[in-house]
């Protein structure tokens, strides 16, 4: 037997290796950075100090945290029922069309980015498809403004995030059983309180596997508010882009992306501790 | 007789253009133990989900006590399902997925505990109440899946396959058991299996299906004794069949040896027929008056109490099987190789179209 037969795991050591030489390593260089003072004129001087850190703290700065958590956590919630209606409807058509609708939900996830959010500028724009619509549909009074709001960048987030949410609620969803349901409707219960007491339980780790995932790339974009948001509120996100590329404050930039990091972490470990836990107890393992 | 509790006429099920089901008709009194015997296909599953309310009819009627439920939904039919695959909930606990079916009738929680703790103790599970379903081995969760249907005490349960899964001692036991069961809690029982043996141990009735279609209905022992086409005979038991031709008032089979048969037995009329005979009808030193033939033993095998001889025959072309009580083979010192004949009486033999 070889190495490899005798010890699988090894298989790992490339991508490991891959992520540390490129993703790892300059990671914690750049927020190593976050423990040294800026220089006067950019650029960085290495004295010690935990100013940084605790800039971040600061209201102006928690508020835009907030306020990014705030957008962040609306996107998520609205995917996370939008995708799951989505993945259940899709789960209750006949078994051969599912993959070709699966497909469809995440077809946009292949054109690029930045079309697909000029694309609602397009929309959502004074003059553009909605406001025609409703103009032709007879509406004359005034509209209110669509794009450049933080409603804008939801959409955009949603809409973006959309196919992630569908793709994890419909592994759940599929792996269900049509019988346990019956079950269910034998035993008296209606198709709601079905719904209630035994497909979502069964399926609720989908939803927080989706939510998590819109949350966490939500809530560190910077394209869709700088797009669709117009530069009107900023997310934690273009704050980070604005300390490395404009205000050239590494050292505070790093200590932003610390923060984030932090969080998005945070929510990812209790996430899988959550999805191990509902799992571990279905194949009996506690 | 009384009214039946439920009554299937002529009932229907088609997929497509598929007949799944095709035109049963069937009456099942109160507190019977009525088995669905067929092979695999035959549409016992669909015929059980039409009762339970998951499919619906093409066409026919269902009545219970008289009334048309074929429009009531699922849930409100006073009939529960133990599905083939349980279909337990796997998220909820034991205790909990009995429960269930008690919440859902709004019953105060002290009578729900009361009636939970009881039926665990029937089942013999109170000690694993708190587990989940994963938990638990094939045996008890196949008894989970049947208190959950039980303990809402449904005018007729429906069991698919009950001991399908399980292993052979177990299902002996459990065949036991659901008949315990069943006279304790005296409710009316449609048993579907596909095991024969299952079906004349535990029913009062047996309906065998072939294709979506009833083939016979009856007692164990009238579709023992007395099967009517030459598919219930082989289906139930084991069946010799010698094909035979049609001589004067009686039969010949292929080495020209007379048969003959009683009226009653006479099942077939076409033009090529068979005549049927069980193994434990066949008798050692046959009187000349029987049906008889010889033939040389290929195979001997001793199952406890007696032993069954296969003999080959000009007569057939399979084997004959032929048993014998440990009594009557004493003292023969049958070997492998030995001619032997055998013979039975008319009244034992049935002639079927073949
Ligand atoms: N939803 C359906 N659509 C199309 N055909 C079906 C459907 N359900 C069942 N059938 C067909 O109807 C026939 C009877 O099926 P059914 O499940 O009732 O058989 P069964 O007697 O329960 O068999 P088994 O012993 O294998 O469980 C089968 O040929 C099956 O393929
Ligand atoms: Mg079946």
């Amino acid at each position: 037997m070889t190495t490899i037969e005798r010890r699988p795991e090894f298989l790992i050591a490339p991508a490991l290796a891959w992520l540390t030489v490129f993703m790892v390593i300059p990671c914690l260089l750049i927020l190593a950075l976050a423990f040294f003072r800026r220089g006067t004129y950019g650029g960085v001087e290495y004295t010690f100090t935990l100013e940084n850190l605790a800039l971040v703290f600061d209201p102006l700065y928690a508020g835009i945290f907030l306020k990014s958590a705030t957008i962040a956590g609306t996107s998520a919630m609205i995917a996370a029922v939008i995708g799951y209606m989505a993945a259940y409807a899709i789960v209750s058509m006949p078994k051969r069309t599912q993959p070709a609708l699966l497909f469809f939900a995440v077809l946009p996830f292949w054109s690029n980015y930045l079309v697909r959010t000029y694309a609602w500028i397009v929309l959502l724009n004074r003059e553009g498809l909605i406001t025609g619509i409703a103009r032709w549909m007879g509406y004359e009074g005034e509209l209110p403004r669509l794009l450049y709001t933080e409603g804008a960048v939801v959409i955009g987030l949603v809409y973006n995030y959309l196919p992630f949410v569908i793709l994890a609620c419909y592994a759940p969803l599929s792996r269900l059983n049509p019988e346990i349901s019956e079950a269910s409707r034998d035993l008296g219960a209606t198709g709601w309180t079905t719904f209630r007491r035994v497909i979502l339980p069964m399926t609720v780790t989908g939803i927080a596997t989706g939510f998590v995932f819109v949350f966490v790339l939500s809530i560190g974009n910077f394209v869709t508010p700088a797009l669709l948001g117009g530069g009107q509120f900023q997310m934690i996100g273009n704050l980070v882009y604005a300390q490395f590329l404009t205000a050239n404050d590494w050292p505070f930039g790093a200590a932003l992306s610390m923060i984030l990091i932090a969080i998005m972490m945070g929510l990812l470990t209790i996430q899988t501790f959550a999805t191990e836990r509902a799992s571990g107890a279905r194949h009996g393992t506690d | 007789m009384s009214k039946p509790l439920l009554s299937l006429q002529n009932v229907e099920k088609q997929f497509g253009t598929f007949k799944a089901v095709d035109q049963v008709s069937i009456d099942i009194n109160e507190n019977e133990f009525f088995a669905l015997l067929g092979a695999s296909g035959s549409g016992k599953t669909t015929l059980l989900r039409m009762i339970a309310g998951f499919e619906d009819l093409t066409s026919g009627a269902l009545l219970l006590d008289g009334d048309d439920i074929s429009a009531v939904p699922a849930h409100r039919r006073p009939v529960n399902l133990m599905f083939q695959s349980y279909a337990l909930f796997p998220h909820l606990t034991v205790a909990r997925n009995i429960a269930y079916g008690l919440e859902m009738e709004r019953l105060p929680r002290k009578e729900i505990t009361a009636r939970v703790d009881e039926i665990l103790e029937t089942i013999q599970l109170s000690h694993v109440a708190a587990r989940k379903p994963d938990q638990l081995s094939g045996g008890q969760r196949q008894r989970v899946a049947l208190a959950r249907a039980l303990v809402k005490r449904p005018r007729i349960l429906l069991l698919d396959e009950p001991l399908g899964a399980l292993d052979k001692k177990l299902r002996g036991e459990m065949q036991l058991e659901l008949k315990r069961i069943q006279d304790e809690f005296k409710i009316t029982f449609i048993v579907v299996t596909h095991d024969q043996e299952e079906a004349l141990v535990m029913a009062d009735r047996i309906a065998i299906l072939k294709d979506g279609k009833l083939l016979q209905i009856g007692s164990p022992s009238e579709v023992y004794e007395h099967p009517n086409s030459r598919f219930s005979a082989e289906f139930i038991g084991v069946m010799n069949f010698l094909p035979v031709v049609r001589s004067g008032d009686g039969y010949q089979d292929r080495n020209g040896a007379a048969i003959t048969a009683t009226d009653r037995g006479v099942l077939g009329h076409g033009a090529t027929l068979v005549a049927a005979v069980r193994p434990e009808r066949m008798l050692l030193n046959p009187e000349p008056h029987l049906n008889q033939l010889t033939g040389r033993i290929s195979a001997l095998a001793y199952h406890g109490l007696d032993l069954q001889v296969h003999l080959e025959t000009p007569s057939s072309p399979q084997p004959v099987m032929v048993r014998l009580t440990a009594d009557a083979a004493e003292g023969l010192n049958l070997s492998i190789g030995d001619t032997l004949a055998v013979g039975w009486s008319a009244k034992d033999t049935r002639i079927f179209d073949a």
